[in-house]
Parts: C-alpha cells; structure tokens; sequence
C-alpha cells in the first residue's frame, strides 16, 4: 500500500483553495451543497483512515482483545511507518471521536434549550420576543416533532431588532430566515462543523459554507423580497446594531468579514444560476478539483480498508 | 449506559412540562389585579398542583425576572412583570448567554463586525447610489413605518 495509506489524512489540505474559489464564484447554493458534501467525504475518509490505523496500532500492545496474529509482521509491513502511525493514530482518533461526540451533543442541547425557550408561546412561525438586545435567527424544526407545530421550525426575532428596522428591511430579514429553514441550512452547517472537529484541514470549508449559507439565504430573500438592496439595507443595518466583535471571536482577521462581503455582494447583480462550470475556467476547475480530490481520498480510503481486511483476514488463525 | 439513556429520554418532557407550567402559573398570575398569596394563584391554576410546586414554581420565575414578591405578614405576595412573551424573552437570553459557540448552531442574522468591517459596511452604504425607478428609499419607508 506504501505511503498512500496516509492520503486521506493529508488530501483535505485540497480544501484550502476549493473553499476560496468556490465561495467567491460558484453560485452560493452550489458552492454550499458542494462544500459541505466534499468536507462530509472527506472527513469520513479520514477518520475511517484514522481507524485503521488505530487497529494495527493497538494490536501491538500486550494484553489487547485483538487476535495476537494481528500484531504479525505481516500485518505491519503493510503500514509504513507502523510504529509511529499506529500508536500516533490512537489518541488522534479518540481526539476525533470525543471532539465530535461533544459538538453534536452541544447542537442537540442548544437546539432543545431554545425551543425550551419558547414553550408557552403560540405555536406560530414567527416568535417575536421583547428584548432590547437585537437578535434575529432561524430555529429548525424537528422533522419527526412530536408536536406537529414545530416539524416547520421557527423564525425567532426579537423587537429590538424589529424596531430598527423599516418594514421593507423586515421583510428582507423575514425572508432571508426562512430561506435557511426552507433549504435546511442548519444540516450543511453541522456537516462541516463534525467534518471540521473530524479533521482540523477541514476549517477553511467549515468557514466558508458558513459563509456561504448566509449568502444562498441572502440571494433567496432578495428574490422574496424582489429587491437586493433592501436585503443589504437590512443586513447592513442589522450588524451595525449588534455591539462589535471582542478580539477573542475574530482572531487575525485580513481582508473583510462575512458582513460586508455580503452587502458588496447584494449590491452587484444576480449571479447566474449556473450549477455545473466547464472544466476550462478557474471555477470550474476549482470545482472539478473538489469533485476528484474527494473521490481520490474515498478510494484510497476504500483501498486501504480492503487490502488491511484482506490482510488481517489471511493473519487471523481459522 | 441505560441509566443515561433513561434519565435523558425522562429529563428532556420534564423540563418542556416545567416550562408550559411557568407559562401557565404566569398567565394566571396576569390576571391578578394586585399581589396575590401563593393559594390565590393554587386555586386558579385547577386544584391538582400542590402548595410546595407553585411556591417552587412562582420561585424559579422570581429567578428569571418574570414575578416579583414582596412581604406580607408571615409569607409573600407575589406580582407578574412579565408576560408568556417576556418569560420566552427571558429564557431565550439565558440560552443566548450561555452559549458563546451558538453561531454553529444558530443562524443568526449577522455576525458580530470588526472594527474594520464597520468602516467597511459604512462605506458601502453611504456610497450606494440610490437606484432610480425603486420605491422604497430608506427616508420613505421609515416615515411610513412610524
């Protein structure tokens, strides 16, 4: 297998120029669905890397409930590098598991505690609560809810944020929520969260369809709403009510933020709606990469899983 | 394991059942025209909750901002300030506050902006020419709004 076997680990690097193009020239409802089904192959890929890696590393410790045949020589010629690999490979995938079983039980929880929030309240689509503090964002709702209320999920909005905002700007705001809740956003978003705690090459993805999203519901607001500058307006308005970032939450920011990419975006025209580039322009090379990158890393991840079974198989004593 | 499994499948109906009965012990208590005693809000919730859990209930309220008491006598006599709207308002900005990491959760609207951004934004907002034939200019519509 030689050095391949450690492809998966590395290929998500790829991801660093793929999430710049993508978010910058793909149309955003592409880029998201592309982005966050390129980190969800890649992070599985990784991670099932990861496991069997662990497996050859752990059937070298004494007193492990592998078949002591799995420890053969054999079996290690496989993995170059087995001994450091391996016994690296242990605590890197406890790290994964126990980093993604957290952010998943963090999404679950703040999920139940908000829609706790807003028990008691009529079950309608909009949630406005009095609260000075501007706030505005969509809470998804469960499909298989045991109350049918909430299958369709909420825009919660409180009235601070309303006051400051003109009834067409509401509007665009309205739309620009139920846009996500209508697209399901809230599972691209964790896809690239896990796939990020999965592998730590995957940020760059998890903050560009974070990105991303926000403008695919932008563009459907402003399709809604029939006006592109009154989404800006009120995207504009909106950031500059909220108070400003502290340093810990935007660390070494260059260029500009999500915000005013934005608003820049909303106030040039449409992007086309094209969903598949040709190979021949830099987008859709970018996005040509993205698709082969992805493959490669599943089939190499694919390879190594048949050929260790394959291996492990012929060692176990029948 | 089952053990967990079983306190999180009992926990999680438990506490939306606190919740709609903080609503409805608020609701209740809307309908006071003065501070009324822990039995007078006993009474009109329908007899089938005991003394302790209102005065439990009526506490944790106090807690979250939505009642205020005051002495009377020996006990307390206890006062809505908020409405259902206002205790979701409340809880809501509890669970806002809590969790720092919500925008991975939560779609929020915008993002919190660096001071670079908000020159930025000024700018681009300022700068917008005014598109000619589009109703709707920001003087206008807020006016219409008021």
């Amino acid at each position: 297998m030689g050095v391949f076997v450690f492809l998966p680990l590395v290929l998500p690097l790829t991801a660093w120029p793929i999430a710049r193009l993508a978010e910058s020239r793909l149309h955003p409802r592409t880029a998201t669905r592309l982005l966050s089904a390129v980190a969800g192959v890649l992070a599985v890929c990784s991670t099932l890397c990861l496991g069997l890696l662990m497996i050859v590393g752990t059937a070298q410790l004494p007193g492990n409930p592998l078949p002591d045949a799995w420890s053969d020589p054999e079996v290690r010629a496989a993995l170059p590098y087995d001994e450091v690999a391996g016994r690296a490979a242990i605590p890197a995938l406890l790290a994964v598991l126990v980093s993604c079983g957290a952010a998943a039980r963090r999404h679950v929880r703040v999920r139940r505690r908000a829609e706790g929030a807003l028990v008691g309240l009529p079950e309608t689509s909009v949630a406005v609560l009095p609260d000075g503090a501007p706030y505005a964002y969509a809470l998804p709702g469960r499909r298989r809810g045991r109350r049918p209320g909430h299958r369709r999920g909420r825009v919660v909005v409180s009235t601070g944020m309303l006051a400051a905002l003109t009834s067409r700007e509401r509007r665009a705001l309205f739309a620009h929520e139920r846009a996500h809740l209508a697209g399901r956003h809230h599972r691209h978003l964790l896809a690239v969260h896990l796939a990020a705690r999965a592998n730590p090459f995957l940020r760059p993805l998890r903050t560009a369809v974070a990105y991303t999203a926000e403008r695919w519901a932008d563009e459907d607001a402003a399709a809604a709403v029939g006006s592109r500058r009154s989404v800006a307006r009120a995207i504009g308005t909106a950031a500059l009510l909220a108070p400003p970032a502290t340093t810990a939450a935007l660390p070494a920011v260059t260029g500009a933020g999500p915000v005013p990419r934005r608003v820049a975006a909303l106030l040039r025209p449409a992007p086309t709606g094209r969903t598949w580039p040709s190979l021949f322009t830099t987008v859709g090379f970018a996005a040509w990469g993205a698709a082969v990158g992805a493959t490669v890393s599943a089939l190499s991840s694919a390879n190594s899983a048949v050929t260790l079974f394959l291996v492990l198989r012929a060692a176990t004593p029948m | 394991m089952t053990d967990r499994r079983e306190n999180e499948a009992e926990s999680s109906p438990r506490r939306r059942g606190q919740g709609k009965l903080e609503a409805h012990v608020l609701s209740v208590l809307k309908g006071a025209v003065e501070p009324v005693p822990v039995a007078w809000v006993q009474e009109r919730l329908g007899g089938d909750l005991a003394y302790t859990t209102v005065i439990t209930i009526l506490t944790r309220l106090h807690g979250k901002g939505a009642v205020e008491r005051e002495r009377a006598g020996r006990s307390f006599v206890w006062t809505a300030v908020a409405d259902e709207a206002g205790l979701a308002a409340l809880r809501m900005r509890k669970v806002l506050d809590a969790e720092t990491d919500r925008q991975a959760v939560l779609a929020s609207f915008v993002t919190a902006l660096s001071p670079h951004d908000e020159l930025l934004l000024r700018e681009l907002l300022a700068g917008e020419p005014g598109e000619p034939g589009e109703p709707g200019e920001p003087g206008e519509s807020r006016e219409g709004d008021r």
